[in-house]
């Protein structure tokens, strides 16, 4: 079981990279070959593509898109949940940009009014599981060797559930239908990976100078946790928390388009996608196919700059 | 046998866990089991209903009623179909395990071969073309990459059936059987594919990096026999282990999947019974699937330490340190 566990964390951290990115050689885990450390000491990089700079155009990407979602009464005139009922079903034209969807409603203003939305459920999704995580990976990483055992049996045995049954479970236990109740659901639902990696880097460094004295002198739980454990671990589970953001949209607009998440009048890009099957019915492809580019390219946007987050750099040439 | 026991305990552990839940939630199960009726129920026929679907006494007791009853094979009444859970779910168990098996094999077969072409022309315009491509399929979500093809396959070009398992009334045509799952499948291929295919191309080009493969390349063998005969043999260890781990990602993959093209199986029942507060058969089906998972794990494990010693666990506490980083679970 341990070594499926370290098999699955390699598996997760080795997550979708754009082309030609590298991966540090001392950033591979211990079965890096001494063999390869040692020539990375000779230096034999390819020096060309070692580092990886800002992705630039993602981010700038996202920023447009945010922008656009926060201020969109800026250039939106139109109310966007008004239905205008007899214009259902209109192709993209010069009046409607994108088109109407089968309720009538413009669908160039319902993508930025909704993408606030979606963007704030993965915002806050995220922010709730990362703060479960933060705590339960801490208080497992100080604990003694048994319980710190049981948390992560835990733990573990959450992770053997496909996380969209899970929300799914909690959904339909919970059964919030409001933007603020599904990202908790979601929230909780999506600690468990961010808190393995808080126990790991807290047990590396729980046995240090400074933790051990700043305990003795008294410091509290979370005054350890803000000033000493925090700051060391925050860097690593950077790019985790932003990869959650993502998951956390696809897991809203998932649901949403499934018809367990949001209902059609609160909108997002998920719950814009939930009309899609009447869509199918009369052909109407613009309903369907352009929330979903806006929500594909946001994902692909946050992904860049998780890879970034993660960090990198050259990777010795091969002998093959 | 320790590895039984190690299943049996997880997996009591889990039907725990979604008891409890369940059976804390607020919302009313005798709601979606009576329906409307509920509200025209007087006192006593409700602590009647109540008593009949083992609602009554604390949680604790329920449970272990709800276990002694489960270890008879009797896991209770499905509160919107009427009728015993595990009936219901047997019927469509197969069809789950038809589409996610053959999806699962079909991923990983992809996954090594692109993987191989990856790091034989690693760094090339091919590799980076494919790192490319595969990045943006992996960014697309399964529901709507359905949805997609759907719209083309389906309603445009009236080439493949978008619905169901097979065509009404020929349950056992194999023929229609196949046809209907074209689409499924390739949406659970490829929305699976690039992250597994990434990973072993990583994986691989960790492998090129290797001393033994300079003796070989010196030694006079050719590149492409260095690559099948030694680095892809090598992979096949960590391949399997990394098979046994993705099984929770591709089912839950084929969940969703299955309710986008409402193909009868346990995917589909799971969101219709979270649609209609079923929380009986939910949890059995959330137990289900993580005894799937909890058994695919293990049985990879052992395929791997049978395959390669060194995969085989340390017994001391060594994965204390050990390198835990991990990836936010993709939905």
């Amino acid at each position: 079981m341990r070594n499926t566990t370290n098999l699955r964390n390699e598996a997760r951290r080795f997550d979708i990279v754009g082309a030609g990115k590298r991966y540090a050689a001392d950033a591979i885990p211990k079965t890096a070959s001494t063999a390869s450390k040692s020539r990375f000491a000779k230096g034999r990089f390819s020096k060309g593509r070692a580092g990886k700079g800002f992705p630039v155009f993602s981010a700038a990407v996202l920023l447009v898109i945010l922008l656009g979602c926060i201020f969109y009464g800026a250039f939106v005139s139109s109310d966007p949940s008004r239905m205008a009922l007899d214009q259902i079903n209109v192709a993209p034209c010069s009046s409607h940009w994108f088109g109407t969807d089968t309720l009538g409603r413009d669908i160039w203003s319902l993508i930025w009014f909704g993408g606030r939305k979606s963007l704030f459920i993965g915002a806050l999704a995220t922010l709730i599981s990362t703060l479960i995580a933060v705590v339960y990976g801490t208080l497992s990483g100080l604990a003694n060797k048994t319980i710190d055992s049981l948390m992560m049996r835990f733990t573990e045995i959450l992770l053997s559930i496909p996380s969209i049954l899970l929300i799914v479970f909690m959904q339909a236990v919970i059964g919030q239908r409001n933007v603020v109740g599904i990202s908790i659901i979601i929230g909780i639902t999506g600690w468990m990976s961010i808190a393995k990696m808080v126990r790991t880097e807290v047990r590396k460094i729980r046995e240090s100078d400074y933790v051990l004295i700043s305990r003795m002198m008294g410091g509290s739980f979370s005054h350890v946790l803000r000033k000493h454990l925090a700051p060391n671990f925050f860097s690593t589970i950077m790019f985790m928390i932003v990869m959650n953001i993502r998951s956390a949209i696809v897991s809203e607009s998932t649901l949403s388009f499934l018809g367990i998440g949001l209902p059609v009048d609160i909108i997002t890009w998920g719950s814009m996608l939930s009309l899609s099957e009447k869509a199918l019915l009369t052909g109407s492809w613009w309903i369907i196919l352009i929330p979903g580019v806006f929500l594909v390219i946001t994902l692909l946007c946050i992904t860049s700059l998780g890879e970034y987050l993660r960090g990198g750099g050259g990777r010795i040439h091969g002998n093959l | 046998m320790k590895k039984l026991i190690l299943i049996i305990v997880s997996v009591l552990l889990l039907s725990l866990i979604t008891f409890f839940m369940a059976r804390l939630a607020p919302g009313d199960p005798l709601v979606s089991y009576y329906g409307d009726r509920v509200e025209r129920m007087s006192m006593d026929e409700r602590q009647h209903a109540i008593e009949r679907l083992g609602l009554d006494g604390p949680i604790l007791e329920q449970y272990v009623d709800w276990l002694k009853a489960a270890l008879h094979g009797d896991f209770g009444i499905s509160f919107k179909y009427k009728q015993d859970v595990l009936t219901v779910i047997s019927g469509r168990l197969l069809n789950t395990l038809l589409l996610g098996g053959i999806g699962f094999i079909l991923t990983f077969a992809f996954a090594l071969l692109l993987a191989v072409v990856c790091a034989y022309k690693e760094n090339t315009l091919l590799d980076r073309a494919i790192c490319k491509v595969g990045t943006i399929t992996s960014c697309i979500p399964e529901f709507w990459l359905s949805l997609v093809l759907i719209l083309l396959f389906g309603v445009t070009w009236h080439l493949l059936p978008s619905s169901g398992a097979y065509a009404l009334g020929m349950s056992h045509s194999v023929a229609s059987r196949i046809t209907h799952l074209i689409l499924p499948l390739s949406v659970v291929v490829l929305s699976h594919l690039w992250y597994y295919a990434y990973m072993l191309r990583n994986k691989l080009l960790d492998e090129t990096r290797q001393e033994y493969v300079l003796l070989a390349r010196a030694k006079g063998l050719t590149r492409r026999q260095v690559m099948w005969k030694h680095c892809v043999r090598n992979l096949l260890p960590t391949m399997i282990a990394i098979m046994a781990i993705s099984i929770n990602h591709i089912l839950g993959g084929t969940y969703i999947i299955e309710m986008v093209f409402s193909y009868p199986g346990i995917g589909t029942l799971s969101f219709e019974s979270a649609k209609y507060h079923d929380y009986n058969m939910l949890m059995v089906l959330v137990i289900i699937t993580g005894i799937i998972v909890i058994v695919g794990n293990i049985l990879g494990q052992t395929i791997s330490e049978r395959i390669d010693y060194r995969m085989r666990a340390p017994e001391s506490d060594g994965d204390l340190f050990a390198d835990e980083k991990e990836v936010s679970r993709n939905a």
